[in-house]
């Protein structure tokens, strides 16, 4: 008999197990609103900490409408773009005043999901300043220790609605704690851990010269262009310009330099590689590796290496720089070609020399890597002055539309006219190979096409993996264009580490303040203390109400 | 907190009920076997209900009223006081008043009905951080609906358990006992066919409860009166 009743109760047990389960893992409720978000980079430069050194987020909000005086070491202050005041968010970093969390609202416009061409009706010199506030913000974000979680987010209309509300509340004097309600803003993601052994990946395509016989060894031209991005949001650095433009130029100019190759009566007597290198913003450390993974026959066929890096919004002139003084006589016909060419095309081609300094480990451009190697080189760029480490590596306002696909439409034919004439000795001017409307034409829907995509698409090297299929995807467009495609794998240098976690949803609660909720349990309270005398007086009297209340007679009196 | 809010939602909804069983005379005279065998055909008449419900009706795309779906839900609906008839004249009850009888058939009733329209909701929603007040207008429907259920009952036990009534009073009963037993089909023609937001829904619940509690006691006293 006990025993039958053990077994139905140990039959029971595992049923009311999944129930206690079950009630216990539902999980919270759905927030009101749930937002994506992009966490500020996190690394170290040579064991130095910078960037946002937490992910976790549970802090109420306050808007920079906020009391002054209160304390916010347990507030989430939301920034958006049309309130942000560099110089107050300078001083909060600078000062390392205590505070639970930094909210940047940017504009839509920003965003590469943005199909709606939200904001695209601004007027110029409203992005410029748009573009010139969000640059600083991203140069002081990135190069502070900030120990609080840092996020961007896109204006929206939930998110604005929550903002409006959460100002008309700070305003009224109330920061937002436990006890007075408001809202919570919470990201639930792990603590975020180093990324072991970033890997950068070099790609690289030949395409061979003529051949004829007697010749040992052709000599070679080499484009390059570095792909990957930094910025102070990682998952939305895109690098239009920086570098996109240049990979666009490249991927070009392959194309172009192929058919040329195609046919052996028209192939030129000069190998061209092409080069998409990794790990530009870390001081060309990609450029290096693949630089030093070339055997000596190979370096020394090298002719000249043209890099390329940012060739996306300039107008009236573009910039060689050079690391060997101009006087030097393969510079000066490099120079004169590329000015000849851009003459004709209307436009200017200024010559800037910077000495390299061996012993200093900045490398400001990549043809100071092929330098240091004794290679002659030279980069086209359309900044005129060395960009500093980790400024203008394609991160917050390098987005698509200040991309300007005509001035890669002009750079592309300046060098390869320019390449051309080269290879193929034409003396006279004037002679034009990639005219508009031939069948060597500059193809305005590739290059769209090629930036758009690459605008779409965040290329921070230490969170590609090898096989990332954006590395997947250039390798087999160069496939399509030259031959012998190779992939290089190598580890990022030990001075940059890196940090995961770049991107989170937020959700956003309205909590009531625990207050309301003891009043509401006073309130309900007596609402049933009402209801039952009242009961009790309709159903047995109010005589007996009061009985309840009063202590039944003692006794004692009858034992005197 | 949450968990705080929580329970001050689930006292909302279920502490009428116990409030209702220990302050009335239900307690005195150990009436709880009949309130829980009252739950029990109500869980009985609820599946009915969803099977019916399941077979005969269409599920609806929009939001909007449809007066036939909404015909044909009310008719269901009277598997309800089916229910009801069933729970007052074919449970064998031990010797309990009239009086006492429907009071614990329509508290059983309206518990059932609370626990299980109303806990999981609670249970899933009250506890999250996101604050809304639905879960305390759920509540106060439950009140009404406390009271909704024992007017049924009384108006129940009337038509069916009293033989001698005054003859003028009987359409009264009948009408007053189709208007409750038809408050569901009201409710969702207020909230879909004219669009009355929830706590504006809740309130005409609230009045039409009290408005109907105080009829049929009247009704009911009156009838009672005869047997005086």
């Amino acid at each position: 008999m006990a025993q039958g009743k053990r077994q139905v109760m140990e039959s029971m047990f595992p049923v009311i197990e999944l129930v206690v389960i079950i009630l216990a893992c539902v999980e919270l409720c759905g927030a009101a609103t749930v937002v994506d978000v992009y966490r500020l980079i996190q690394y170290d430069i040579a064991g130095v900490p910078f960037g946002s050194r937490l992910a976790a987020l549970n802090h109420h909000a306050a808007s920079t409408h906020f009391p002054p005086g209160s304390d916010l070491s347990r507030t989430v202050l939301i920034i958006p773009f049309r309130d942000l005041n560099i110089s107050f968010v300078k001083e909060y970093i600078s000062q390392r005043q205590p505070l639970g969390g930094l909210l940047f609202l940017l504009p839509q416009i920003f965003s590469y999901e943005n199909k709606d061409g939200i904001g695209r009706n601004h007027q110029d010199h409203e992005r410029e300043q748009i573009k010139n506030v969000l640059a600083e913000l991203e140069q002081l974000l990135v190069h502070s220790n900030i120990p609080y979680p840092v996020y961007f987010a896109f204006e929206d209309s939930d998110i604005e609605a929550v903002l409006a509300d959460i100002k008309r509340n700070d305003v009224t004097g109330q920061p937002a704690t436990a006890t007075t309600g408001g809202y919570k803003l919470v990201v639930s993601v792990p603590e975020p851990r180093k990324v072991a052994s970033p890997t950068i990946t070099n790609i690289q395509g030949w395409l061979p010269g003529l051949k004829s016989d007697g010749d040992n060894q052709l000599p070679t031209i080499a484009i390059v262009a570095s792909y990957d991005t930094f910025g102070a949001a990682p998952a939305l650095s895109v690098g239009s310009d920086s570098n996109g433009s240049g990979v666009v130029a490249l991927l070009e100019i392959a194309r172009l330099f192929s058919l040329l190759y195609s046919n052996p009566k028209t192939r030129g007597r000069y190998n061209l590689l092409f080069g998409l290198t990794s790990g530009g913003p870390y001081n060309y450390n990609g450029t290096h590796k693949w630089l030093r993974s070339f055997d000596q026959r190979l370096r020394e066929s090298i002719d000249y290496a043209i890099c390329l890096n940012s060739v996306g919004s300039w107008d009236n002139e573009l910039w060689i720089h050079v690391s060997k003084p101009p006087e030097n006589a393969y510079i000066k016909q490099i120079f004169e070609g590329f000015s000849n060419v851009a003459e004709e095309l209307a436009f200017k081609v200024g010559l800037k020399h910077k000495k390299i300094n061996i012993s200093n480990p900045r490398v400001a451009w990549e043809h100071e890597q092929f330098s240091r190697m004794r290679v002659t080189a030279a980069t086209i760029s359309e900044l005129s002055v060395a960009p500093e480490l980790l400024e203008r590596t394609g991160g917050l306002v390098d987005s698509r539309v200040f991309t300007n696909e005509t001035a890669i439409i002009r750079s592309v034919k300046l060098i390869a006219e320019s390449l051309v004439r080269h290879i193929y000795g034409h003396q006279e001017k004037e002679t034009v190979t990639f005219a508009d409307n031939s069948s060597l034409a500059v193809n305005p829907f590739y290059i769209r096409s090629w930036l758009d995509f690459l605008s779409r698409t965040p290329r921070v090297a230490p969170f590609m993996s090898k096989n990332d299929p954006l590395v997947l995807a250039l390798q087999k467009e160069l496939e399509e264009h030259t031959h012998e495609v190779s992939l290089q794998h190598e580890v990022l240098d030990g001075m940059f580490t890196f940090y995961d976690s770049s991107k989170a949803r937020l959700n956003i609660y309205q909590v009531a303040s625990v207050t309301f909720d003891l009043l509401l349990l006073l309130v309900l309270g007596s609402y049933l203390i009402v209801l039952f005398s009242f009961l009790v007086i309709t159903t047995r009297g109010l005589d007996d109400l009061i009985s309840i209340f009063r202590r039944p007679p003692s006794r004692k009196v009858k034992t005197a | 907190m949450t968990m705080f809010h929580f329970f001050n939602c689930a006292i909302l909804t279920f502490g009428p009920h116990a409030v209702y069983y220990s302050a009335t005379p239900l307690s005195e005279y150990d009436t709880l076997g009949t309130s829980i065998k009252a739950a029990i055909v109500y869980l009985g008449t609820a599946l009915v209900k969803l099977v019916c419900l399941a077979t005969f009706l269409k599920v609806s795309e929009t939001d909007s009223f449809d007066p036939y779906q909404e015909l044909l839900k009310a008719l269901i609906g009277f598997v309800d006081v089916a229910g009801l008839y069933f729970a007052l004249t074919q449970l064998t009850h031990r010797n309990i008043s009239q009086n006492h009888k429907f009071q614990a058939v329509g508290l059983g009733w309206a518990f059932a009905d609370s626990v299980l329209h109303r806990l999981a909701p609670l249970w899933v929603g009250a506890r999250g951080l996101e604050f809304t007040w639905d879960y305390i207008l759920q509540g106060l429907e439950a009140n009404a609906n406390l009271v909704l259920s024992i007017s049924l009952a009384a108006l129940g036990s009337l038509m069916w358990l009293r033989k001698n009534k005054p003859k003028t009073l009987i359409p009264i009963i009948y009408l007053c006992a189709g208007i409750v037993a038809t408050m569901p089909s009201i409710t969702s023609y207020l909230r879909r066919g004219l669009g009355w937001h929830l706590p504006k829904v809740v309130g005409f619940e609230l009045f039409t409860s009290l408005v109907m509690a105080f009829i049929s006691w009247q009704l009911f006293s009156a009838c009672q009166r005869p047997s005086t």
